[in-house]
């Protein structure tokens, strides 16, 4: 990998690189007409930037420059003819476009015909069809995917299709290839994810947004996306109490302390425990010590002091629980805690759900040694044991002597405060201007103007003359106030002075290092990136800095939100899967136990005060059946181990490829996958021991290997009893092929009554969905996603491999809608990747950038996902050639200059327009009046 | 629950944890959590307030995926009916409450919309409007509930409460090309703005009455607020600044920013003017309990506390997103709930998701029985001085279907509401009953809403 990035030229190079051989080529083409040289150059520079654009990491990308050229030209003179010389896009649909149209898709969309509300010749004008590019947008995807013409029609031929495609892109889009419209990317707030990394960065402190924060809304399948992230009232309060909470925990008040000893739980030792011993075989965890709440047991620490004076002992515990559902547990203890004997806690605990405690108490301490002991005694012999009650004695802090002359340097002083606090007054205000506008800048990712930080010095010293507070406390409520504004929560952008040539002016150094270290590192720039922007040397370093920071650990993050989000391996952390429902159902049905079931469920809907006493007693009966079945096919649920492990899988395998640079395609079909004993043993592979996840080659026979067939993906398209083919074949369209169809009709019609009940009680899933698929409404895009579900039903719901579904084996067959047949899942993953490889590496391409940019994607970038597409191919899909293109494209380094005032007001009024009522209008304009 | 009823008294810690509390504590002394400001201090006119001069209280509850039309409706209408089947939990309540049918939020069909029934069902539930077709886009109009928040907000320390005991959200897609903030907010602040609802109990009750243990919270939050002021000041002047380098889609985002701080400071001078609410006395809820009837009861359970310390009269809560595919397996049903309610006709899964509605219909009894035994500051309870709708935006969930919704509207308004009935109101829009409620509220000058056509006579 390090050798593939270090050597491609960047964007800006390109670009340089391109002028030149435009000026030759002017030449070169002289003679043409000039319309058609306009498109001869389009076509030429598609591919010629896409290839410099994306660079040249090896020589397998392209060949020698001229050999390049000559087949761009050859590309260029087969595909002119398409569009003869002094034609504008009316002229061009009129005479190439309009002709198929008429003949391929006028039987439902022209003549009176308006399928999907779309007829061709359903417009005033034909400019105002010619200049509707969302409606073209729509028709290339649906034409790319082989939705349009539908299977029924006449296919378009590879010729037609080739020339509604390019004049799709070139004509009715607008797309200017030698300056790309890169799009306006929304003001993006930070998600939860970034605010935590960035505070982690910018001040050291851990703050668990995850859950202290409302949850953030997703648009295009992620987080991070500008446009739908929203700022409420009540996310702004969290933002106000987090910067106070993290400025009180990262920043000193004043350079000494009371000196503090923390004694983790697990420095208290049982009875009989050689300290020595255990003390030095736990120096790596130095975690809580658990006392049960069913057994009598002691935990002491001698801890010794040099001074005599007053201290003060926190105590922190919890109660903690393994949870049971619906079963509770009733047993009790009592906790003491002493000190040299004297009991300072006598406290009773009944079940809490992990609830923490903390005690303090002042004790006056003369030198030497101090016993502190720990006793527990169960309350409850005779209780039933469910939930693994125990105290967690998490630390005992010991802070003292108190007094000023005992105090100590407080560790983190030198980081906020590097020098002394002056004592005049100006060099005071000198220091705190040099503090905050360090601390402002970092925080702001971009310069600070002089006025914002005197702002800063005035708040500060209004705080610090309030009596008691300290020059430290002035500068600590300016940090809160920094982390509290706009210009820390949001990203904002800015860019370089649009060039002569109104071209799309490039982003500036700040706002560049941004995007890349949100995109790659979900987090703010280091001092490396922030120090090139600064100097704004950081263009023309791209290429190492962005080889530095891939390979940099903080880019975990990139695959960990990436997959986390694409392949939703996030969700397998909380998705509800019923085990034991689950594996009785791959087995042949069970009449009694469905019985039971149905039986309980009777029981339970009648009032409790209106059972008899026989219904009590086989209430109580049918629970406990209930429960010793489930304890059966326990070990069959997902715990969290399990699901954490597969997790991992999804992500280490896309790391690998990406690190190594392996094809793309390895993510459909490989012989390779990583797993830990765990994993392996759900996925029954032999041979796999211990904890840590490891590559495990897999057997030829064996149908893993590849994101499909991962825990992840199978279990998180599941419904809680059972696979759902559909969700998984959407799956596939939506995330693998990219051509999502389109969503099913509102009222559908209850297919399901086909068969009777009978029949249905034990259809496979198979079965029902051949029905579903006899009604034409529904087989058009039941045939495309059936196929690709049902060829994963030998994995059940929990991802485990499986023979029979409700006891009757499973075909795995199917055909794609495209006509490839195969027989099993390892067939159709062969069939993906050698025949729709290209839809999954546009797919992917439009998934990443996605992520990269914070914005959904337009039609105005489909030259730059072709370009990268085609790239991957050329590349045996290299993940450099799809990184280096995103991050070359000037979607990603450009920015589309701010709208005009009169542009803005029609954008506003808009705005108000879309609000429903009058009222409603009135109140939005109200409260989101400016100030 | 109640088969377990006899383990309340002595060893059922916290399992609703405010009822564990109503059991050994006296009521009266919980009683006396309620505000006195409301006699001492000089009331706007009408606003959110009962005749008898109590706080007016009003809330929305949605439940998600609709209910099974032919357990849900009572066979009789007026006063003389009985609830069975899915309301029968709600059956000794009855004169607490009205079941209302005929009402309808047509915004929330198709229309040229196409599919999407869940994310439209969500918000189109308090709005009314025509929500935006967009995954980036995202406009639908302000929910009734900050409307009303929004002329009777200022009474309160909050203008209003926004609670959730659904499920962590899953990530992808959602609903149909719906962006996934239609799924999962019902509250809307303005067209562009959702108020995502709080899932957890612990910081619900820490925002209402600050954080740490029952002594120090009044403190805590008061040293929150000292200083906030001026850095309110500071972050203003910034946001300004930032301003006039924005574009205008750049604009919104900050304006969302800029009236989360108005918001802020209108409370820190509310929290001067009034006095400061009681603190409960008890311990904060830990968290998000595992149990799901555990989860929704606390969550339930702070609604009540911040009605009954006056913290704010509007609320709104989320029992689960509409299309929420939770598994009930404690009580029996392993199905995910929104893959059943797609049940074919047949009738074990009819039955199975009518268990399901029934199970949230349960919880919200729950809720109503705590409310009516909780006193209020005029003697009646807090359940006679509220108004508390509890619908779905889907009727029949197989079906998708928007008109005849699921609604009852429980309490009695402060003697405003004609409660202990069964009203067909035919077919009219579900917003003309929010009218209703929002006159009753003390809002002015509110001529429509959503797509009403007036105001709900018959309530």
């Amino acid at each position: 990998m390090t050798g593939l990035l270090s050597k491609f030229p960047w964007f800006f190079s390109c670009r340089l690189l391109y002028n030149q051989r435009s000026t030759q080529l002017d030449n070169h083409v002289g003679l043409m007409h000039p319309p058609r040289l306009a498109v001869s150059l389009i076509m030429l520079h598609s591919k010629y930037f896409t290839s410099l654009l994306l660079g040249q990491p090896s020589r397998r990308w392209l060949g020698p420059l001229p050999q390049v050229c000559a087949g761009l030209l050859l590309l260029t003179s087969i595909l002119a003819p398409a569009f003869a010389a002094e034609e504008n896009s009316l002229e061009q649909f009129r005479k190439n476009i309009e002709p198929i149209l008429v003949e391929k898709c006028y039987d439902c969309h022209g003549n009176g015909m308006e399928e999907g509300s779309v007829a061709f010749d359903g417009f005033a004008s034909q400019e105002e069809l010619v200049e509707n590019p969302q409606l073209w947008w729509r028709a290339l995807r649906m034409v790319r995917a082989g939705m349009m013409p539908p299977v029924e029609m006449t296919p378009l031929t590879a010729e037609e299709k080739q020339t509604l495609e390019t004049w799709i892109k070139r004509s009715a889009f607008h797309g200017d290839p030698n300056n790309p419209d890169p799009g306006h990317v929304t003001l993006r707030r930070l998600n939860r994810n970034e605010y935590r990394n960035t505070i982690r960065d910018l001040i050291g402190v851990e703050y668990d947004t995850q859950n202290d924060f409302p949850q953030d809304d997703s648009g295009h399948g992620f987080d991070n996306i500008g446009s739908v992230l929203t700022v409420s009232p009540l996310l702004l309060e969290k933002y106000l109490a987090a910067a106070r909470t993290i400025i009180g925990q990262a920043v000193p008040l004043a350079s000494k302390m009371t000196p503090e000893k923390k004694l983790t739980g697990i420095e208290f030792l049982p009875e009989g425990a050689d300290s020595n011993n255990e003390a030095n075989s736990n120096n790596e965890e130095r975690g809580p010590r658990w006392l049960s709440y069913y057994e009598p047991g002691w935990v002491s620490h001698r801890v010794k002091v040099e001074h005599p004076g007053r201290y003060q002992l926190q105590v922190n515990l919890s109660a903690d629980e393994k949870f049971v559902d619906d079963e509770f547990d009733y047993n009790k203890c009592r906790l003491n805690f002493s000190v040299d004997g004297m009991s300072k806690l006598s406290e009773e605990f009944s079940r809490q759900g992990h609830k923490p405690y903390q005690f303090s108490y002042d004790v006056d301490w003369q030198p030497g040694e101090h016993e502190l002991i720990f006793e527990l005694t169960p309350l409850t012999p005779d209780e039933k044991q469910i939930r693994s009650l125990t105290i967690r004695i998490k630390e005992v802090i010991v802070r003292g002597p108190f007094g000023d002359e005992h105090g100590v340097p407080v560790p983190n002083y030198a980081k906020f405060f590097p020098r002394e606090v002056p004592e005049n007054i100006e060099d005071r205000r000198v220091y705190a201007h040099e503090r905050l506008e360090k601390f402002a800048t970092r925080a702001y990712r971009r310069p600070v103007d002089d006025e914002t930080v005197n702002r800063l010095v005035a708040l500060a010293e209004v705080t610090s003359s309030h009596p008691g507070n300290t020059f430290e406390a002035g500068i600590a409520e300016a940090m809160t106030a920094i982390l509290a504004s706009p210009r820390f929560l949001f990203r904002e952008e800015a860019a370089l002075a649009p060039t002569a040539d109104s071209t799309y002016p490039f982003l500036d150094d700040y706002s560049l290092a941004a995007r890349l270290s949100y995109f790659l590192w979900s987090t703010m720039p280091d001092e490396e990136l922030s120090r090139l922007a600064a100097e704004g040397r950081l263009r023309e370093n791209l290429p190492a800095q962005f080889e530095r920071m891939f390979n940099d650990p903080r880019s975990e993050q990139f695959i960990r939100h990436f997959v986390g989000q694409w392949l939703r391996a996030r969700d397998i952390e909380s998705v509800v899967i019923n085990g034991s429902e689950v594996v009785q159902r791959d087995a042949a049905p069970d009449p009694a136990a469905q019985k039971m079931r149905k039986r309980f469920r009777a029981l339970l809907m009648k009032p409790r005060e209106e059972l008899t006493e026989a219904e009590r007693k086989e209430f109580a009966e049918v629970r406990r059946r209930f429960r010793r079945q489930r304890e059966r096919f326990e070990r069959f649920d997902l715990d969290g181990e399990l699901r954490r492990a597969m997790r991992r899988e999804t992500e280490l395998v896309f790391e690998t490829i990406l690190r190594e640079d392996r094809p793309l395609t390895e993510l459909l079909e490989s012989d390779y996958t990583f797993l830990n004993e765990k994993l392996a043993e759900h996925y029954g592979v032999a041979g796999v021991t211990g904890d840590e996840m490891r590559l495990v080659k897999l057997p030829a026979d064996n149908p893993r290997g590849g994101i499909l067939t991962q825990g992840t993906v199978l279990a998180v398209t599941s419904n809680p009893d059972r696979t759902s083919p559909v969700k998984r074949g959407l799956f596939v369209l939506d995330n693998i092929l990219g051509t999502p169809p389109p969503p099913p009709p509102p009222n559908i019609p209850l297919l399901e009554d086909a068969g009777n009940e009978q029949q249905r009680q034990s259809f496979t899933v198979r079965e029902a969905l051949a029905l579903h698929r006899e009604a034409p409404l529904c087989s058009s895009c039941h045939n495309r996603m059936d196929p690709l579900g049902l060829a994963l039903e030998r994995f059940n719901a929990l991802g485990m491999w499986r023979e029979t579904d409700h006891g009757k084996p499973i075909d795995s067959a199917g055909a794609l809608i495209t006509g490839e047949e195969f027989t099993d899942i390892k067939e159709l993953k062969r069939v993906l990747v050698a025949n729709h490889r290209q839809e999954f590496y546009r797919c992917l391409t439009e998934k990443l950038l996605t992520y990269a940019l914070g914005r959904g994607i337009e039609y105005h970038d489909t030259e730059t996902v072709d370009a990268i597409a085609a790239q991957l191919e050329a590349t045996d899909g290299r993940p450099s050639a799809l990184l280096k293109g995103i991050v070359g494209s000037a979607a990603f380094q450009k920015s589309r200059p701010l709208q005009t005032a009169i542009e803005s007001a029609t954008i506003d009024s808009a705005a108000s327009d879309a609000s429903t009522t009058k009222t409603a209008s009135a109140a939005h304009a109200t409260s989101a009046g400016r100030p | 629950m109640s088969h377990r009823d006899h383990k309340l008294s002595g060893k059922f810690p916290r399992r609703h944890f405010l009822r564990g509390l109503g059991a050994s504590i006296a009521l009266p002394a919980f009683a006396s959590l309620s505000g006195t400001k409301l006699f001492a201090s000089e009331q706007a006119a009408n606003v959110a307030v009962t005749a008898s001069g109590a706080p007016l209280r009003t809330a929305f509850v949605y439940f998600p995926n609709g209910a099974i039309p032919s357990s849900w409706w009572p066979a009789q209408t007026g006063k003389d009916f009985t609830l069975t089947g899915t309301l029968e939990p709600l059956q000794k309540l009855k004169n607490q409450l009205q079941i209302f049918g005929g009402l309808d939020q047509e915004n929330a069909e198709p229309g040229s919309d196409g599919a999407g029934d869940h994310a439209r069902g969500n918000s189109v539930f308090l709005t009314g409007v025509r929500l935006q077709k967009s995954s980036t886009d995202v406009r639908a109009g302000i929910s009734i509930d900050q409307e009303i928040a929004r002329q009777v907000g200022d009474q309160t320390m909050l203008p209003s409460l926004e609670l959730s005991s659904d499920t962590e959200r899953p990530s992808g897609n959602c609903d149909s090309g719906y962006a996934c903030a239609y799924q999962h907010n019902v509250s809307w602040k303005s067209a562009t703005t959702p108020m995502p609802p709080e899932r957890n109990p612990r910081l619900v009750f820490e925002r209402l009455f600050g954080a740490g243990s029952p002594g120090e919270r009044a403190a805590n939050l008061a040293r929150r607020r000292a200083g906030q002021r001026s850095i309110l000041d500071f972050v203003m002047e910034d946001a300004r600044q930032m301003e006039s380098r924005l574009a205008a889609q750049d604009r919104e985002k900050l304006d969302q920013y800029l009236t989360g701080v108005r918001e802020i400071e209108e409370r820190l001078q509310r929290a001067e003017r009034m006095a400061a609410a009681k603190d409960p006395g008890i311990e904060a809820p830990t968290g998000v309990s595992q149990n799901f009837g555990e989860h929704v009861g606390i969550t339930f359970d702070m609604m009540l506390l911040a009605f009954q310390t006056d913290l704010t009269r509007v609320a709104t809560m989320m029992l689960a997103h509409d299309g929420s595919n939770r598994s009930f397996d404690h009580i029996g049903i392993a199905e995910g709930h929104h893959d059943l309610t797609h049940h074919r006709n047949e009738e074990q899964r009819i039955q199975k998701v009518a268990q399901i509605d029934r199970w949230y219909v349960g919880q919200f009894a729950n809720f109503l029985e705590r409310l009516q035994n909780t006193p209020d500051v005029d003697g009646k309870s807090l359940l006679d001085n509220s108004m508390i709708v509890y619908g779905s935006g889907n009727a029949d969930g197989n079906r998708h279907t928007h008109s005849n919704l699921p609604i009852i509207l429980a309490g009695g308004g402060g003697g405003t509401l004609n409660p202990g009935r069964h009203v067909n109101h035919g077919s009219q829009p579900l917003c003309d009953l929010f009218l209703s409620l929002a006159d009753r509220m003390g809002v002015s000058n509110l001529e429509r809403f959503g797509d009403s056509t007036g105001r709900l006579k018959d309530v």
